[in-house]
């Protein structure tokens, strides 16, 4: 399931914020159809870092590719190759930023119909089977604020896919949720990591990242800690990555 | 709805918007270009600049609302002398000349009192009224009789009428109204002491209205003045013609003839204004005159200030959305452009706009007509306001959503055609609205550069009958009734645009 060459390949990415410096050297690679969790306390960078690939921040340096399409930062980067490198994933908001005067429907055919300029019929087709693949047929007419929040998550989620990205990147796609809609979400998550979707996602849910991640990257102060298989979580090698899952694991 | 097709196949917002000026300038053009372009012969053009609501002079026959006065039956008759083919522009007097310096009109029959100041601006023609000043008070005053009478005293003038300037030659202190009319009333209620003004105005009012609240009180000095056409210093050729058909006129009785049906004497010859005896212009009751002034003033609203409305508000909604997004721009000098442009309208007086508009940039070669001038000025100041209402609407669509538009894909463009400016249309219906209501009524302001509208015609009704509050109430009442309707529809437009946020 994994090609000789990765899928995405992060190198020297550096990030400052006026004086603090966010992002101090990361380095990583993910295959394709793997499942990359970023965990790692707050303000340790993850959230840039998956920023970073769609270029929602500009990176100060380092280099970044996914699948053909690459950016080294070292120059500003021009319009067009920061709209390739974009092209190649889609993104799932901690908040879902789902569009409120759009339909469920509506929300799905916006990028490939206006973006892709994918044929209307064809798009609207593939938005039917997206929304029941995340177990929400049926809702194509609903606005976004007649969704619980789990169903506003899901959208979210099928509105990503329905762009047809290589890499889906999710930004802690359950923290704003209510625990008892957790599930749900996950649930589809989980469905994607299975059909060899590949997700880089930043979570704080340690056991579900246990449970599905191929890969894991412990974040502390811009740089990757510690990274690896699972084994991370179960067995970490570094003294900051035990505590903070000491920590993940009393509060959860 | 919310099937894919039918939402994607609807038109983006701003192709709706690029259209509908389109076509509201086709439909434009169709109701109101008519007639202008329908006649046309060999005959010169000849524009007459008048007031319109100066009786016996220049006012609308109040049975035919034909434009009609002493003046305006000399004109007509030298234009048919002198083979002009004649267009009536209906002004303010205190616009007349401005329009005639920009040339929005070639000729002033107004009653135009030859003076020092103004034969060094402007040709005039052979005189056809001689006339002399009376002083008007209220009738219980018995302290002015004459012009020496009037030092340190308020006096109600136009503003460029040669009154004035006797007035002020005389020590009074003046304050200026529009017509005569309004410096009645002031005088009526104590505000003024005096007017200063041509004897057969004021004959004319005193026999129309049957106001015995004012009186002539004495005659503004022994000189005698002289009334005659003003023309552009550039256009000797139309006074010379102007002049042999007067002397043809006057030789074969015609202006004799005029003079007499309305005054009784001939005044186009000197000393003739002694013996004037006025003829009420109107003697309908005020019920009468509500009744037939009400078609004309929807019609002023019909043709005048609610295609005036329309226009200026979609042109000022692009301007106001260009606006704010140039203030919302990373380039720097967008920016400072539209907060200069943002700053000026709402810092300077619409009124001052309007005539900067109309009667300031002919002369930099910049020259509107009226309607297209109107427009423009009212659009200017809608998009001067709506920027900023624009603007707070767009920066209160969350981040968020600019993030989401722009993994999808979408461009600046696209995201803010799509997904922020739909959201912020929401938010600012209901300011916006306000603008509108606003609009509808500075739309009255457009009398003054020459648009017909609402309001002029209660003015020039008003003017021929004295009946002030009927009318200008008449007038509010219209206004009223368009805001209210706008405001109905309000309603429904949030709630179509709020559809989504249950």
């Amino acid at each position: 399931m994994t090609d000789a060459t990765p899928l995405i390949q992060v190198e020297g990415l550096h990030k400052s914020f006026g004086d603090h410096e966010v992002l101090t050297g990361v380095d990583f690679t993910a295959d394709g159809g793997s499942v990359t969790a970023l965990l790692g306390p707050s303000g340790s960078g993850k959230t840039t870092i998956l920023r970073s690939l769609n270029v929602l921040e500009t990176p100060d340096a380092g280099v970044v590719r996914i699948s053909d399409a690459t950016i080294d930062f070292a120059t500003p980067p021009d319009r067009r190759a920061v709209k390739a490198l974009r092209s190649k994933s889609g993104m799932v908001f901690q908040s879902h930023h789902l569009f409120p005067h759009k339909t469920v429907l509506g929300n799905l055919v916006e990028g490939p119909v206006q973006v892709q300029k994918r044929p209307v019929d064809e798009a609207t087709a593939e938005a039917r089977v997206l929304l029941e693949q995340v177990g929400l047929a049926g809702r194509e007419d609903s606005y976004p604020s007649q969704l619980s929040g789990g169903q506003q998550q899901r959208v979210g989620i099928a509105r990503a896919l329905a762009l047809k990205p290589e890499v889906l990147l999710l930004d802690e796609p359950t923290s704003a949720l209510d625990p008892e809609l957790v599930g749900e979400v996950l649930a589809v998550i989980r469905d994607l990591a299975a059909e060899s979707w590949t997700l880089v996602i930043v979570t704080h849910e340690v056991r579900f990242a246990r449970d599905v991640a191929d890969q894991v990257l412990f974040l502390d102060n811009g740089v990757v800690a510690e990274r690896g298989g699972t084994e991370v979580l179960t067995d970490p090698q570094e003294d900051r990555t035990q505590r903070f899952l000491a920590r993940m694991l009393d509060a959860g | 709805m919310g099937d894919g097709a039918g939402y994607a196949g609807r038109v983006p917002l701003t192709r709706r918007l690029l259209v509908l000026p389109a076509l509201l300038v086709l439909v434009y053009a169709a109701v109101l270009g008519a007639p202008a372009a329908a006649q046309a012969d060999d005959a010169r053009v000849v524009r007459v600049g008048t007031e319109g609501v100066y009786p016996p002079f220049s006012y609308r026959d109040p049975d035919t609302n034909e434009l009609t006065g002493f003046d305006i039956e000399v004109i007509k008759a030298i234009g048919e002398e002198a083979g002009w083919d004649l267009r009536f522009v209906e002004a303010p007097f205190d616009s007349l000349f401005p329009a005639l310096d920009s040339k929005r009109i070639d000729v002033i029959a107004n009653q135009v009192t030859i003076t020092g100041e103004r034969k060094a601006r402007y040709l005039f023609s052979t005189p056809y009224t001689y006339s002399h000043g009376v002083i008007v008070t209220a009738k219980d005053t018995d302290d002015i009789t004459s012009l020496a009478d009037l030092k340190g005293r308020t006096t109600a003038q136009t503003a460029s009428s040669n009154w004035a300037q006797v007035a002020k030659d005389a020590g009074a202190k003046v304050q200026y109204v529009q017509d005569f009319g309004p410096g009645v009333q002031l005088v009526e209620q104590g505000r003024v002491d005096a007017i200063v003004n041509d004897n057969i105005a004021v004959l004319d009012y005193l026999a129309t209205s049957g106001n015995d609240q004012v009186k002539i009180a004495g005659d503004a000095g022994d000189e005698v003045l002289e009334q005659a056409l003003a023309f552009r210093k550039s256009d000797p050729e139309l006074q010379q013609e102007a002049d042999a058909a007067i002397k043809a006129l006057t030789d074969d009785g015609t202006l004799a003839k005029i003079s007499d049906q309305y005054f009784g004497a001939d005044v186009t010859v000197q000393g003739g204004s002694k013996d004037v005896d006025v003829k009420a212009t109107d003697s309908r009751t005020t019920w009468q005159v509500v009744k037939d002034t009400a078609w004309p003033m929807f019609k002023g609203l019909v043709k005048g200030n609610i295609p005036l409305t329309i226009f200026s508000f979609v042109i000022g909604m692009v301007l106001a959305v260009a606006a704010a997004l140039a203030r919302l721009s990373s380039i720097r000098v967008l920016d400072w452009i539209a907060r200069i442009y943002i700053s000026i309208i709402r810092g300077t007086p619409m009124l001052v706009q309007l005539f900067i508009v109309f009667y300031g940039l002919p002369s930099i070669g910049l020259d509107l007509d009226p309607y297209p001038a109107a427009i423009a000025a009212l659009s200017l100041n809608v998009g001067g306001y709506a920027a900023e209402v624009v603007r707070a609407s767009i920066l209160s669509v969350p981040r968020g959503q600019y993030e989401a538009a722009t993994v999808i894909g979408m461009d600046y463009g696209q995201s803010m055609r799509r997904i922020i400016l739909p959201q912020a249309a929401r938010i600012a219906v209901p300011p916006l609205g306000n603008t509108l209501l606003s609009l509808i009524k500075d739309s009255a302001l457009a009398s003054l550069v020459l648009v017909p509208e609402l309001f002029r015609e209660a003015q020039v009704t008003a003017a021929a009958t004295t009946e002030y509050l009927p009318l200008y109430t008449m007038a509010a009442l219209y206004f009223w009734v368009v805001c209210y309707l706008v405001s109905l529809a309000q309603g429904p437009l949030e709630r179509r645009l709020s559809r989504y946020a249950t």
